[in-house]
């Protein structure tokens, strides 16, 4: 499905900043396949999760999705394969235009955008039915502007629209991280509903290792820009998050930052 | 005496507003402030005059001067999403190097129009036209453009447009080309203000190399101004504001001549208008503040 072969990204090369942040880094996802992504701070999560958006250019290596090479993609040419939900809140929708426009905009994610009406009734029917389904009222709010929402009815919404359009991809990253914690167990519910009945294959972020380990079919761990752990299976059911954190200082050899990772 | 002042204000108004019209796509939708507007104006109005005097129907040259417009545009754009220049540098870039291309397709600094056909003269031989026809022309000019601006940003076309203002990475990662819509942008907004610099020069009766200059700023102004009176609550509501904005700050203009200021005062009122409008909101809060702190110690 995904296929990621040794890519590797440095950031301000030659200069005293200079840093590795994928190291020949290889991935491989199957279709259908949930995989939550955990590792510190700077171990290249959201790099590797840019990368495969296509938001710059990796410097050597290859992405492929579905056999097709995608390495020389630029990012909006990506669009029709991957979706993607953001940490911020802020960064998934337009907040000057209203719900529905913001609604559109992702169900004609990757095609291309014509000089017609861009709101129907037949989408303005299907946006009430998909909204009903949030259970957070917004159905009846079809034309105000996403500015008056809240965080968590903002990345509710940002989960939908990268929804609404079967993607052959989806990339959270650590979506629920910044809302209060009902609201990151309902938008991780709502994850949970939608990648199930539509089958979806995706690259979760998570700093919370309970998630990491309850939610999704596998579990990677990336520390300096590489892949040290790729658990599924009976291995996985069988891991608990001390053992996470001993296998991560053991494979790292170094000390995990365990308070924000327990704590979060 | 004074209704024909007053005429004359509302026609220069609904001209300006054309141009006010495309100040507001690249300022409010795109959030992209284009100083190459001060070129392209009178790039408008140099293509419009020179062609009319080498003999062209002036609505064809009208309609050129609009694509002479939106090349400059173009021509802003590419250098700001090929080139990585900033967007204040482009447009400076833009309206510097239009300078030199209008004193050339003028041929020399200043046109005179007098005693030429334009598109007022042709439109005034209409029934009822010979005393209000600049005022009717201009007034169905700045409606059909207005409307036209509406449903363009009502279509996907124009929803990519806006987002791109907004949320550029995230209309990105929706698969929109943000470059693209950015250079349609500019175009578009430019060949606006290439539009209304045509009609002015062709009510002046003349085209003058530095006519252009602080159109800009008035334009700026106009937008704010009728932002604030008017209200932004949706996109139409937004465009009749800044149709109205232009053709106030005519008003405003006019006013302040009428009251002794010289002429040559104009460019230091309207930069003061400008102050006056982008400070305005913080000041409002400020007083208001302070004022719930009297009422908040009257109350103890």
């Amino acid at each position: 499905m995904l296929n990621v072969r040794e890519i590797l990204k440095t950031f301000n090369l030659g200069t005293i900043n200079q840093k590795i942040a994928l190291n020949k880094l290889s991935l491989e996802l199957f279709p259908n396949d949930f995989v939550t992504v955990i590792g510190s701070n700077g171990a290249g999560k959201s790099t590797l999760l840019n990368a495969i958006a296509g938001n710059f250019f990796v410097d050597s290596g290859k992405i492929a999705i579905e056999n097709a090479d995608i390495t020389r993609l630029p990012a909006h040419k990506r669009a029709d394969m991957i979706s993607r939900v953001f940490q911020d809140p802020l960064s998934g929708t337009a907040a000057s235009m209203t719900i529905e426009e913001n609604l559109i905009m992702a169900y004609r994610r990757g095609k291309t955008r014509r000089l017609r009406p861009a709101i129907g009734t037949k989408e303005r029917d299907l946006f009430r039915v998909k909204l009903e389904k949030l259970g957070l009222g917004l159905e009846n709010r079809l034309t105000h502007r996403v500015s008056l929402l809240s965080g968590g009815q903002r990345q509710a919404l940002t989960l939908l629209m990268a929804t609404l359009q079967k993607p052959k991809l989806l990339l959270l990253d650590e979506h629920t991280a910044a809302l209060d914690p009902k609201t990151a167990e309902k938008v991780l519910e709502l994850t949970c509903n939608v990648t199930e009945q539509e089958h979806l294959t995706t690259l979760m972020i998570t700093h919370n290792l309970d998630h990491a380990l309850t939610f999704g079919n596998r579990t990677i761990m990336m520390h300096e820009g590489r892949v040290i752990l790729d658990i599924k299976g009976t291995e996985r059911n069988n891991m608990t998050i001390s053992n996470l954190l001993e296998m991560f200082e053991k494979a790292s050899g170094a000390h995990m930052n365990t308070d924000r990772m327990i704590l979060a | 005496m004074f209704s024909q002042i007053a005429l004359g204000t509302m026609e220069q108004g609904l001209m300006y507003a054309i141009m006010v019209l495309g100040v507001y796509l690249t300022y409010r939708i795109l959030d992209y402030a284009d100083l190459s507007v001060d070129g392209s104006f009178t790039l408008g109005a140099a293509t419009a005059t020179s062609m009319i005097v080498g003999g062209t129907d002036p609505w064809l040259a009208t309609g050129m001067a609009f694509i002479a417009g939106t090349l400059a545009g173009l021509f802003t754009g590419i250098l700001h999403t090929k080139f990585k220049i900033t967007p204040l540098l482009s447009g400076i870039l833009t309206m510097t190097a239009l300078y030199s291309i209008n004193l050339r397709v003028m041929g020399r600094a200043n046109i005179s129009l007098l005693g030429s056909r334009t598109v007022f003269t042709d439109f005034a031989k209409f029934p009822f036209m010979e005393e209000y026809g600049v005022f009717v022309l201009c007034l169905i000019s700045v409606v059909c453009l207005g409307a036209v601006i509406y449903f363009f940003l009502q279509t996907e076309l124009g929803l990519a447009l806006r987002a791109t203002g907004d949320n550029e990475l995230m209309i990105r990662s929706l698969g929109v080309n943000t470059d693209l819509m950015k250079i349609l942008g500019l175009s578009l907004s430019n060949g606006l203000v290439a539009f209304a610099g045509s009609y002015v020069a062709q009510k002046l009766q003349f085209a003058d190399a530095s006519m252009g200059i602080g159109m800009i700023i008035a334009g700026l102004a106009s937008v704010i101004i009728g932002e604030v009176l008017i209200g932004t609550s949706s996109i139409g509501r937004a465009i009749f504001a800044v149709i109205c904005g232009g053709v106030i700050y005519r008003a405003i203009i006019a006013v302040v001549l009428q009251l002794g200021l010289e002429a040559t005062d104009l460019k230091l009122i309207t930069a003061f208008i400008v102050i006056i409008a982008l400070v305005s909101p913080n000041i409002r809060r400020s007083l208001s503040s302070l004022l719930k702190g009297i009422q908040g110690k009257e109350a103890q």
